[in-house]
């Protein structure tokens, strides 16, 4: 078994305390809320905090109020929800499919916003990633995916993040500066390591859902198994209509680059027309040209490039049927 | 009855081996091989570690012979100089604090001068890859009957095909452990196994101890399917040497990546049918090869390749069969007894080809089987004439009235016509197992079971047989229970001790509760002879003999004993493979349902039925358990599990990316069961342990060629293998 090293384990009751806990623990120092993506890595060595903070007993980020969401609501508690499933199923559904029942039941919303990004080459034990000479987002040089890049190439694998893009979701960040609001769009960076433009020391707070104004979103996530896996592919779609009418679109890929990845040329494929067959077509395959999976997940690379295009269609097509 | 250890798994209250106490002991780590083979030049231990606080073992503190004893002696306990597969043991270090052997594992360095190894099974090896014999064969077997060549140059039509299948990790939940220790210059090992004999006999000969000087006790072992067969004889050696060493304790206990790296796996497959037949479908003529890939040493493998040889021809009649199998050594870690052992590699091909035959001879795949499938009176490939009076036609009949076979093939078809972007089908594979060692294994085996009466009225069940989640200990007791008419509560089943039990054997082959449990009935009955009492004596009068025994004979012992007689009529040719391989053989009828996404060519299992005739059911909860089980692993095997090999290491050694099925992947599985007893086996019990995972791969993959037209000949069938197979013509243009 692999077993935690040592830390200290400090469990605040207020923002500020949590703030000021950081503050004194400085660069050693880390957040944690469910600890399902922080303390598997730990154990194989990924990221080495002397102290954790937990933020789970601090009832702000607990808080749901109208459409603003405390990020240390379970997975499990946001796609039960009923207010959610029925104005916002995109997001209940998205929650409802990451890993399992109890991963979901520890698992907060913050937590998969804030997930680690993924690599086949990453995420091994400390022995495995040692025998390689390790790679550059932990403790190597060189990126295995692609050994000429002066990047990470990890993956984005939440199931939530592509979903909270594509809506239009806002967050609230509690930092030692104070507050900032940013869309979910710009909380995050298109690099395997410095994946969260979210500094260090701020705390994901809330998340500012948009009005459920006539607007419908979908997911769709692709995986070997019914339960349990990481999306390999993840496509959330949104569609703002008036009549038959698409007035506005956002379709957004998860694990395909280090961020969600915003597809515009396939939103606008949708523009300004009815949601017919020739209409998604052009959107699948708009999606399907800049999406361009390294070979660091589960399924063999050729087969998951088709998937875009498959899984942006049938996304579509839900959207289609939904308010058909 | 209820499974007697049930309660105690189900609350956490049962203790393996890692829970166990252990006062005052180090922890054991392994070094081991980063390449596949060379020569060891050198063992640099890092400047940053006190080696002072280690115990350090390598192959020059073995007292006996450096070789793990089993079929052959080619395995060194621990690499001596040269190594021929990736993680190979070369060292070992013992140590207070986990962390820090964890550290020191880490700082040791083995240098190797590589050699060219040997990846690939299927090719013949050039001349500076040849390391074992003259041609890296490590095993050759061949069964013939009848005349072949002239049959297929008669046969008016002629189908060939290959199939292969690849490895597949056992997956127990409890990984590898052991713990060893001296007591009063006994050296006592303990831990998860599935042949406490096996053990024993290994450390006898590398520790060059004999049997008064040597313990093995198994602890409550966590899950098996064969991995723990072999493998345990490794880690224990391991242990043994370092507690020995030491002076003190050692637990050695492998973390899920380790365990999955560097023990044994189920072997690939190549197999070739060449099969003559007349126009409407009756067998003239199978001519078969089959290879395994064998890995670095022999372990097991020319016992699972005689035991797939022997199922290749599947359960059907044919006059002229031959079958040409070998294993090839190369340079992966060995590969070992996976339940089924070697059956479900060659019954995937042979079922397979069924349905490839069907199709170029267009006839039903239920008519080919149904005028095959043995009658009684008829021989197997073998020779072996069946007469147990199963009716194997009535098995596959049950198995279509079950599945409702015929009209789903209508409503898949319908269902075809009007969907584009789904496919279903329907694919059945009928098959068998035999129970027991194959051909004279059994005799030279040479079981012994005891049963002792104690002072209370109580009996003991003493066998070396151990509880791995199959029920043993439950379908022990209840065969004990129902011979003497006792309570369950008043038959006890000894720890497997080697100082307490005699040699029953290996909790193998399917062989527990038929072999084993016949040899518990007859030393029940020999207790009633040491009683002078007959069998109408039972229950409260037979307790009060046994009390009143001891009454009359303080201080000794009373125990009935049983020794393996081989039934009547079984007769075995070794050295020509002719005769009969086993006492009784369980038949099967699965059928498969499937629904295949075009799109993105995954496969779903939606329906499953398995019928078996495996004589009496003893438990019926646990036999539903046994074969439901093994139809989830057959499932996996069939649909996603793929072990990744580069450099001759296993890349995928995470669950995360080593992907089993999770109950949403399964369909509701039907058991049925038919019942003919077998006169020689517990209560008319024949083997069921392994039936379960020789059908789902073939059914399967038969219900995706049904549903897709698609002609899949290797499992895993992954969505990515069947789109390299298959164009459903939905596939965008780049």
């Amino acid at each position: 078994m692999l077993r935690l090293p040592s830390f200290k384990y400090l469990q605040p009751k207020t923002l500020k305390e949590a703030l000021a806990m950081k503050a004194d623990a400085g660069p050693d120092g880390m957040y944690v809320a469910g600890g399902t993506d922080l303390y598997p890595n730990m154990k194989r060595r990924h990221q080495e905090p002397r102290t954790v903070i937990s933020l789970m007993a601090i009832p702000e980020l607990k808080r749901l109020e109208g459409w603003n969401v405390g990020t240390c609501v379970t997975l499990t508690e946001l796609s039960n929800l009923p207010t959610f499933q029925h104005s916002y199923p995109a997001v209940a559904h998205a929650a409802a499919l990451v890993s399992t029942p109890l991963l979901r039941n520890m698992g907060t919303l913050g937590g998969n916003l804030c997930l680690d990004t993924r690599c086949n080459y990453y995420d091994q034990t400390y022995e495995w990633r040692k025998a390689i000479d390790f790679c550059m987002k932990k403790d190597g040089h060189i990126c295995w995916v692609a050994p000429s890049s002066p990047r990470c190439w990890a993956v984005s694998s939440s199931d939530v993040a592509p979903v909270a893009v594509a809506i239009g979701a806002e967050f609230l960040l509690v930092g030692p500066q104070g507050e900032r609001v940013i869309p979910a769009g710009r909380f995050y960076h298109n690099d395997g390591i410095n994946y969260l433009t979210k500094q260090p020391d701020e705390i994901l707070v809330e998340v500012r859902l948009p009005a459920p104004d006539g607007w419908d979103a979908v997911y769709h996530k692709l995986r070997r198994r019914g339960s349990f896996d990481f999306p390999v592919l993840g496509v959330a779609a949104w569609v703002r209509r008036e009549g038959g009418r698409v007035t506005d679109a956002r379709i957004v890929l998860g694990g395909v680059a280090s961020w969600p990845q915003e597809i515009p040329e396939a939103a606008a494929a949708l523009r300004d027309g009815e949601l017919g067959d020739d209409a998604i077509a052009a959107a699948a395959a708009a999606a399907y040209r800049p999406a361009k999976p390294l070979d660091n997940t589960d399924f063999d690379l050729s087969w998951r490039k088709q998937m875009t295009r498959v899984y942006v269609k049938a996304a579509l097509e839900e959207l289609r049927q939904r308010r058909g | 009855m209820h499974r007697r250890e049930g309660l105690a798994k189900l609350t956490g209250r049962e203790r393996y081996v890692d829970d166990l106490p252990l006062d005052d002991f180090l922890w054991g780590m392994t070094v081991r091989s980063p390449v596949p083979r060379g020569r060891v030049t050198a063992v640099r231990f890092g400047a940053d570690v006190d080696w002072s606080a280690f115990v350090i073992v390598d192959h020059r503190d073995i007292p006996g012979p450096n070789e793990v004893i089993l079929i052959e002696r080619d395995q060194p306990v621990l690499a001596a100089g040269y190594v021929r597969h990736v993680h190979e043991p070369v060292v070992l270090l013992g140590h207070r604090s986990r962390e820090g052997l964890r550290r020191a594992v880490r700082a040791v360095e083995v240098v190797v001068a590589p050699e060219p190894p040997v990846l690939d099974f299927r090719v013949p090896p050039r001349p500076d890859q040849i390391q074992y014999g003259r041609d890296n064969v490590l095993k050759r077997l061949k069964i013939e009957k009848g005349d072949v060549e002239r049959a297929l140059a008669q046969a008016p039509v002629v189908v060939s095909g290959t199939y292969e299948t690849g490895a597949q990790e056992h997956v127990y939940l409890e990984t590898q452990g052991m713990i060893a220790w001296l007591e009063d210059q006994v050296l006592v090992v303990k831990g998860s196994m599935q042949c406490p004999y096996y053990v024993l006999s290994a450390l006898k000969h590398a520790l060059a101890r004999d049997e008064s000087r040597v313990r093995v006790i198994q602890t409550p072992t966590g899950g098996g399917f064969g991995g723990k067969e072999e493998y345990p004889s490794d880690i224990a050696l391991h242990a043994a040497l370092l507690a020995l060493k030491a002076g003190r304790p050692v637990k050695i206990v492998y973390d899920r990546g380790e365990d999955m790296a560097a023990t044994t796996k189920r072997h690939p497959s190549w197999v070739r049918h060449r099969t003559g037949l007349t126009r409407d479908g009756r067998l003239l003529a199978q001519d078969l090869e089959v290879v395994l890939d064998g890995g670095a040493y022999v372990t097991l493998s020319p016992v699972v390749l005689s035991r797939g040889i022997i199922h290749a021809a599947g359960p059907y009649s044919c006059d002229n069969v031959r079958i040409a199998g070998r294993v090839m050594f190369t340079n992966a870690v060995p590969f070992g007894a996976f339940r089924g052992f070697g059956a479900p590699q060659t019954l995937f091909a042979c079922e397979r080809h069924m349905d490839v035959i069907a199709r170029t001879l267009e006839i039903d795949p239920v008519e080919l089987r149904r005028i095959n499938l043995l009658r009684d009176g008829q021989t197997t490939a073998t020779g072996q004439v069946i007469r147990d009076g199963t009716d194997r036609v009535a098995v596959l009949e049950r198995a279509l009235e079950l599945s409702d076979y015929r009209a789903k093939r209508r409503a898949h078809a319908a269902f075809n016509e009007t969907h584009a972007a789904q496919r279903r089908g329907i694919g059945l594979a009928a098959f068998y197992h035999g129970a027991g060692f194959t051909g004279g294994g059994e005799v030279h085996l040479n079981s012994r079971v005891r049963v002792a009466g104690l002072a209370d009225g109580r009996v003991e069940v003493l066998t070396a047989n151990i509880e791995m989640g199959q029920g043993t200990l439950t379908v022990f007791t209840q065969i004990a229970a129902e011979r003497l008419g006792f309570a369950p509560q008043d038959v006890a089943i000894a720890e497997a001790d080697t100082g307490r039990v005699p040699n029953s054997g290996p909790t193998v082959a399917s062989r527990t509760t038929m072999v084993v449990g016949r040899l518990i009935e007859r030393a029940c009955d020999d207790l009633r002879s040491r009683l002078e009492v007959d069998a109408a004596v039972r229950g409260a009068s037979l307790r009060a003999a046994i009390v009143r025994w001891h009454r009359e004979h303080a201080a000794e012992r009373l125990v009935g004993d049983a020794v393996y007689e081989r039934p009547p009529g079984i007769s075995w040719d070794d050295a020509n493979y002719r005769g009969d391989a086993y006492g009784a053989f369980a038949w099967a009828t699965y059928v498969a349902e499937v629904e295949v996404d075009l799109a993105t060519y995954s496969t779903r299992v939606t329906g499953f039925v398995a019928v078996q005739e495996v004589g009496k059911v003893l438990n019926e909860t646990l036999a539903r358990g046994q074969v439901q089980g093994g139809v989830v692993q057959g499932i996996g095997w069939a649909l996603m599990e793929e072990c990744k090999f580069r450099d001759g290491a296993m890349i995928n050694n995470q669950l995360t990316n080593y992907l089993i099925p999770t109950s949403d992947d399964v369909p509701p599985i039907h058991v049925a069961f038919l019942e003919n007893p077998y006169p020689h086996g517990a209560q008319g019990a024949k083997g069921l342990g392994e039936l379960p995972i020789d059908g789902p791969a073939p059914a399967v993959l038969n219900a995706v060629a049904a549903a897709t037209g698609a002609d899949p000949r290797a499992v895993p069938l992954t969505p990515e293998r069947l789109m390299a197979i298959a164009d459903f013509g939905l596939r965008s243009a780049e």
